[in-house]
């Protein structure tokens, strides 16, 4: 029979909240009290929850699940599940072949010992052997791209160094089943890209592979998504409808949790808005739209100048901006005149708003027209997504605003006129 | 049977065991001044001392051994004790990152601790062997026997290193128990003193193999008085007994690490 690659089956896992005796004192003290205490229906003792409640999944080899959830959803307890850190309280859980997990890049990296020690020391915690890892130190240098650094101490390294080494390390493992948490989310943008290009590359070759991200196009490369929330499964689908479901239920909640906006100085928050003047969080390229910036300055702003910036969540197109963003709006002069203070809004309008498809975030500022710094500023102040036309046909990012017409020379070589 | 199969996959890290002991080796003497000189020191320095302190205080029966060389042929293989019971403490609280971050079988980590030991005590048996030829003292043939006293006492030592890296995970205070017990066992021990084989105090060889094991030790290598072979005998099966009781209970709280680490 063939069975698949990684399967989780009925799975539940309880955890603490603190523990309960980390001392021998404790416990000779606490021993009548858990002597007698037996834990409650629902199999619980005090200070113990289910972390994940009747999880099951299966996944085939060339697969990609990507988890999706809030904090404290479940979901590097999954991973660990899978790499047999935690074991299930019930169900059971099983992975085929060598199973490597990026949870912590570098652990067990020793900082005192220089870089080519800790290449050997963890590459064989990650499974390798000695004669293994000698074979591939060359190539891991080399995608580390750092072979002038090797006889440095670890602990001299910059964090995205750090990172290199170890991916490029975990990198030449060769897993069976691969276990990522939101470890890569450290490095810069094209190293970044580099370990995602690794992934699916490993991916086509027919390693399984679990990825948790809060990065959405990361998710969105699965081949499958599961939604987590407080230990469940809520559903696991093609990635598309499941990210859908998540931003909505965040944006939700986001709103709830908002606090009213007498209360908080500075840019209070950004809203986009349609032709109707109702806010939206998605949209198809090409559509009018207003950006309105809220605001309450105590103190007076002359002739503010505003600056939103559009930053894409797929960390390529990070990649040539200082900043970082896609695409700025600035008011330049035109508020020149004008003085902020108190409660208020910046309106701008976008006849066409032309932007690849994908996930935004909008970091705003306000300057005083001579100012250097910022007077105010607000990151992440506004999300919102550009989505493909339902009607498209194409798969490109963007697409443009185009008329097409057709035109023959009336004479011989003469070119059309315009 | 499972006990089997987890065997196997421990065989399958003995690789990780030895790189992670070379990496324990290597972290402590590539910044230190005396380096390798460190695991000489402290058996040295003490074997100073207690010559110095007895010498004056008390004659000891060595059976016309030398003091310092009586001392330091018991104070060589206890230092390798103490130091698997209190690298072995440490060794899954040391490295909680890759107690919940990574997966490999849990008994690499008091088990590089021993071997890291072993190291230790390799170098500082040089000193012996130049105390011995200071003296003049030729081992008998018997001292061919010296690896299977060694063998049991690294039996005795890996079962309790993962007895206290496993206690000391669960209950934190275990270490400093651990400070305290190490200190009264040396004394309890024929460390450097003999200690009376008969009488009040004889029955307490039989339950601490490491008197046995440190007068066989000078039995074989100095031509002290032979062992009392019925502690011997009960030192043979403790420290057959204690590696596989260790090992057992090991299998069973390890499920848990990774939650309390």
């Amino acid at each position: 029979m063939n069975s698949p690659r990684v399967e989780l089956k009925d799975v539940w896992k309880r955890l603490q909240r603190r523990t309960e005796v980390t001392t021998l004192a404790e416990l000779l003290y606490g021993l009548p009290r858990r002597l007698f205490q037996r834990p409650d229906e629902d199999g619980l003792r005090p200070h113990q929850f289910w972390a994940l409640r009747n999880i099951s999944f299966a996944l085939e080899p060339g697969e990609t699940l990507g988890i999706i959830g809030p904090n404290g959803a479940g979901k590097s307890s999954i991973l660990k599940l899978l790499f047999r850190i935690f074991r299930p309280d019930r169900g059971s859980v099983r992975a085929q072949g060598r199973v490597t997990g990026l949870i912590e890049l570098g652990a067990g990296f020793h900082p005192m010992l220089p870089a080519r020690d800790n290449v050997f020391i963890y590459g064989s915690i990650l499974g390798m052997s000695q004669r293994e890892i000698r074979a591939k130190f060359d190539s891991i240098v080399e995608f580390a791209e750092l072979p002038e650094f090797m006889d440095m101490p670890v602990k001299n390294y910059s964090s995205g160094m750090h990172a290199r080494l170890s991916f490029a390390i975990a990198a030449h493992a060769d897993p069976d089943v691969l276990l990522v948490d939101e470890v890569l989310a450290v490095g810069d943008a094209s190293f970044q890209a580099r370990c995602h290009d690794w992934i699916e590359r490993r991916r086509k070759q027919g390693c399984s592979i679990v990825i948790v991200s809060h990065q959405m196009h990361v998710i969105q490369s699965a081949t499958r998504c599961m939604y987590l929330n407080r230990g469940e499964s809520l559903v696991i689908d093609a990635p598309r409808p499941v990210i859908d479901r998540y931003l909505r239920d965040q944006a939700e909640r986001l709103q709830d949790s908002e606090a009213p906006a007498s209360d908080r100085t500075g840019i209070t928050h950004v809203e986009m808005l349609d032709e109707r003047g109702e806010p939206i969080h998605e949209l198809t390229a090409g559509t009018p739209v207003t950006l309105r910036v809220h605001w309450n300055f105590a103190e007076p702003v002359s002739g503010p100048v505003v600056t939103l910036d559009l930053l894409h969540d797929d960390p390529r197109y990070l990649i040539s901006t200082p900043g970082g963003n896609l695409a700025q709006l600035s008011s330049g002069d035109a508020l020149a005149g004008e003085t902020a203070v108190g409660n208020g809004v910046f309106d701008v309008k976008i006849a066409s708003l032309q932007l690849p498809i994908g996930q935004y975030r909008v970091n705003a500022a306000v300057k005083a027209h001579d100012a250097f710094i910022a007077a105010e500023r607000c990151e992440d102040a506004l999300r919102f997504e550009v989505r493909r036309p339902p009607d498209s046909a194409s798969h490109a990012l963007l697409e443009l605003p185009q008329r097409w017409s057709i035109a023959q020379p009336t004479e011989a070589g003469a070119p059309p006129k315009p | 049977m499972k006990a089997a199969r987890d065997l196997r996959e421990l065989i399958g890290y003995r690789e990780l065991i030895g790189v992670l002991a070379r990496r324990e080796i290597r972290a402590r003497y590539r910044y230190s001044l005396l380096g390798a000189g460190w695991a000489v020191a402290l058996p040295v320095s003490l074997m100073l001392i207690f010559s110095v302190v007895f010498s004056r205080v008390a004659n000891f029966q060595t059976g016309g051994i030398p003091y310092p060389v009586f001392a330091y042929a018991g104070l060589l293989p206890w230092q390798l004790h103490a130091g698997i019971l209190t690298g072995g403490a440490r060794s899954l609280t040391d490295n909680t990152v890759l107690v919940t971050k990574v997966y490999f079988a849990r008994e690499v980590l008091p088990l590089s601790r021993v071997v890291a030991a072993l190291f230790d005590f390799l170098i500082a048996s040089v000193v012996l062997a130049g105390l011995m030829v200071w003296y003049g003292i030729t081992p008998g043939p018997g001292a061919a026997l010296l690896p299977l006293v060694l063998l049991m006492q690294l039996s005795f030592g890996v079962g309790l290193a993962m007895f206290i890296a496993g206690a000391n995970l669960l209950y934190r205070d275990v270490q400093y128990v651990l400070q305290v017990g190490i200190t009264v066992w040396m004394f309890a021990s024929s460390v450097v003193y003999p200690l009376p084989r008969q009488g009040a105090l004889g029955w307490i060889g039989y339950f601490n193999p490491i008197t046995p094991i440190l007068d066989t030790y000078r039995a074989l290598l100095l031509g002290a008085p032979a062992p009392h072979m019925g502690q011997l005998a009960a030192a043979v099966a403790i420290s057959a007994a204690t590696p596989i009781a260790a090992w057992l209970w090991f299998r069973r709280v390890e499920r848990r690490f990774g939650e309390l680490a």
